[in-house]
């Protein structure tokens, strides 16, 4: 994964390795499950969809009630013969 | 009754013994009868930070073994008649605490006080459980660095897990110049990342330094610094005032103080 790039600023590299930190102690997922996981959503979602795999971006929002676990991923084009 | 707020992070060193003595002394000044409680037990330095050590008789673990009252261990600050330090013991360990009798003791000052802040161990261990068990209400005091926020969110899921749902965040030592130069997190994503809101963002501030070091309150001693003024609205906050988070430019500050010495 290719997210902290050198030349990105120091506070946005802290704010991307916290949220992914944070998804993982929120979860209970050791970095291994968290790959995963990743692999698994992209497997599923490329049986469908060309999409981008570099740009995938995961997020837990937590509320008082409960976690919202997002996924975005841009999709390039729906596969053909569909 | 009075309320009773821990004052809690997840890692060491991040100013909840200052914030504790700040925050309680503005409460103090704003007319609430206040008491702050030690409970680093074996590690006591409240009363350090507040220059009373010379004065501690009794502390918490006398009160909790029988050997005084609560007012006999209560020691009053030296300019705020309203507010008062209950020390830690020095000899004892934090697995002594019976978290039944500091409930006691709580209940028994929230009936004469109007705000008891109890300045929590660092860590999630047994100290960290007898100081937010007695309270209903948590600030959680975070730095904007990347082991602060994530200690602190632990934090906030066990604080959860026992009941207390009334959170705010500390930011401390926030260094704008930093913050501008995007080389330090600044406080809304900090805010957005945890998902808790802030209850002040306290300015990086020499001043907490010397203050600490000639045993006075920064609140007491230099009321106009940077990190007093947010203190003060803290203090305000807390009582139910709205009042929107600002962060000031600390070149404005340092105009300030030249105009000041000039004049």
């Amino acid at each position: 994964m290719n997210i902290f790039r050198k030349n990105d600023p120091a506070s946005r590299v802290a704010e991307e390795r916290l949220k992914l930190i944070l998804i993982q102690d929120r979860l209970l997922l050791s970095p291994q499950d968290f790959e995963s996981l990743k692999k698994d959503i992209l497997k599923v979602l490329s049986k469908y969809f060309d999409i981008e795999e570099a740009s995938i971006k995961i997020n837990l929002e937590r509320t008082k009630e409960k976690s919202v676990f997002e996924a975005i991923v841009p999709v390039v084009s729906v596969k053909k013969g569909k | 009754m009075g309320r009773t707020i821990v004052v809690t992070a997840g890692k060491g060193g991040v100013g909840k013994t200052t914030v504790t003595a700040n925050v309680g002394a503005m409460l103090a000044k704003l007319g609430k009868s206040t008491v702050v409680m030690d409970m680093d037990i074996g590690l006591r330095n409240l009363d350090v930070v507040m220059g009373l050590e010379n004065r501690v008789v009794y502390n918490i673990m006398d009160v909790i073994e029988n050997h005084c009252k609560i007012q006999q261990a209560l020691v009053r600050d030296k300019h705020l008649e309203n507010l008062f330090l209950l020390p830690a013991s020095q000899i004892h360990n934090k697995e002594d605490v019976d978290i039944d009798k500091v409930v006691d003791i709580v209940n028994s000052l929230e009936g004469n006080f109007d705000y008891v802040l109890l300045d929590s161990p660092a860590g999630i261990e047994k100290g960290f459980e007898s100081s937010v068990s007695p309270a209903k209400e948590a600030l959680i005091v975070v730095t904007p660095d990347v082991s602060s926020v994530r200690d602190a969110d632990r934090v906030v899921g066990i604080i959860e897990s026992k009941g207390i749902f009334s959170i705010s965040l500390v930011i401390n030592r926030y260094d704008l110049n930093l913050v501008n130069k995007n080389k330090m997190l600044n406080f809304e994503s900090i805010i957005d990342i945890l998902g808790i809101d802030a209850i002040g963002v306290i300015p990086e501030d020499k001043s907490v330094i010397e203050t600490t070091n000639r045993g006075e309150i920064l609140v007491n001693y230099m009321p106009g610094s940077p990190a007093a003024k947010e203190f003060s609205l803290i203090a305000r906050r807390i009582e139910g005032e709205t009042i929107p988070i600002k962060i000031e430019e600390p070149r404005n500050f340092f105009g300030q103080i030249f105009k000041r010495g000039v004049q």
